[in-house]
């Protein structure tokens, strides 16, 4: 297996300070460090590669023009882009949803949205970030299963605790619980990646 | 940060093409506007500037014409006392200066105590020489004025007159080195008794 590669705070602020610097080769630089795990994240919310690889192509406009925007000192790089990620995929799903409301597509795509999440497989060991990817899957696993489920349709489809609860059949209070219980958790399990360090 | 539940998903390699479309993407954004924004800046300062030694030079230039106005209302104020005072004398001395007949022509104010002198038609001095006027007084030449003239062209002065205790019998006028001198050492261009 590869061994997974790893990127250090130091290494995260360097590449931030040189794109904030406008230069043009860490763009690159980060392209090949994050886009796996935007496309990713895109694909996963859109299951539809051409609008997942659009999404990628906005994250890098939006990240290029607006990298002065990112207060270092509140937080690594990385999951501010994975926010901007999954901001502009559950725009293009909604946007989706409304121009293709009765269409058969979103029956399909609905179906296999509110599947459960697997990790990935070990071949994209390779893949930067790849020990983030099996930290989170393990915070995410500690979650019970009702409490994972409202998280998944929140964070991957966007919608809001009402829509949850007619979803799920449940009262909006359960929802709003379960929601809080398993950011909690989360937050708890999650507490050691504040800086993605080696 | 759930924000890393971004990493819940399986990553995706993208395809070989993907990154230079993407990187070709998000730099020509930039560019594009990086033109228009640098051209703006640049019209923006030179409008700025050009708007910036406008106002300096209309303020210096206000306050030069300000400070002629001045001078001039009070030139007038002196010329008007001069010429219209009762007490006032007026001599006409014609003079000859390096080959040129001009004038000195003299509004003496015996009740002020004052001259007003204007000379006309005067050579340019040399360079280390300057015209000096001498009150011609009971006790001797007093300077009145030095005037080293560099150009042709008319000159005019309010002058002083000696004090109470000298009575002032004429003038004169000569040519001195252009530091002055303390009494007349050189050629006299004329003197005259009043």
């Amino acid at each position: 297996m590869t061994s997974p590669k790893r990127l250090s705070q130091e290494q995260q602020r360097s590449l931030e300070r040189r794109l904030k610097a406008g230069d043009e080769r860490a763009l690159g630089e980060l392209f090949d460090l994050v886009a796996p795990w935007i496309l990713g994240l895109a694909f996963r919310i859109l299951r539809d590669e051409d609008e997942a690889e659009e999404v990628v192509g906005d994250v890098f406009v939006q990240v290029w023009r607006h990298i002065d925007q990112h207060d270092g000192g509140r937080g690594p790089i990385i999951p501010w882009i994975l926010s901007i990620a999954r901001n502009r995929s559950l725009d293009a799903l909604r946007r989706r949803r409304r121009w293709w409301r009765k269409s058969a597509h979103v029956e399909q795509a609905h179906a296999a949205e509110t599947g459960d999440i697997a990790p990935a497989a070990p071949h994209e060991a390779a893949v930067p970030g790849w020990p983030l990817h099996r930290e989170v899957h393990a915070a995410l696993a500690t979650l019970a299963e009702e409490q994972r489920r409202v998280v998944l349709l929140s964070y991957f489809e966007g919608l809001s605790h009402r829509e949850i609860a007619r979803r799920l059949h449940q009262p909006l209070g359960t929802v709003k619980t379960r929601l809080r219980m398993a950011h909690q958790k989360l937050t708890e399990g999650l507490r050691h990646l504040k800086d993605w360090v080696e | 940060m759930t924000d890393w539940l971004g990493m819940l998903a399986a990553p995706r390699t993208p395809r070989r093409e993907l990154k230079g479309r993407v990187v070709a993407r998000a730099l020509a954004r930039r560019r594009r506007w990086g033109g228009p924004l640098a051209a703006a800046a640049v019209i923006t300062l030179i409008l700025g500037g050009g708007a910036w030694w406008a106002y300096r030079t209309i303020g210096r230039l206000t306050a030069e014409r300000d400070g002629l106005v001045t001078r001039v209302q009070a030139l007038e104020d002196t010329v008007s006392t001069f010429i219209h005072g009762p007490a006032t004398r007026l001599i006409q001395i014609p003079v000859s200066t390096g080959g040129r007949v001009g004038s000195v022509t003299i509004f003496a104010d015996s009740a002020r105590h004052r001259w007003l002198v204007r000379c006309d038609g005067l050579a340019p001095n040399a360079r280390d020489q300057a015209y000096q006027l001498w009150f011609i007084t009971d006790r001797g030449m007093a300077t009145a004025a030095l005037m080293p003239m560099d150009e042709d062209q008319p000159m005019v002065m309010g002058l002083e007159m000696p004090r109470a205790d000298q009575r002032v019998m004429g003038a004169a006028m000569s040519i001195e080195p252009r530091a002055g001198s303390a009494s007349p050492s050189g050629p006299m261009v004329f003197h005259l008794l009043l």
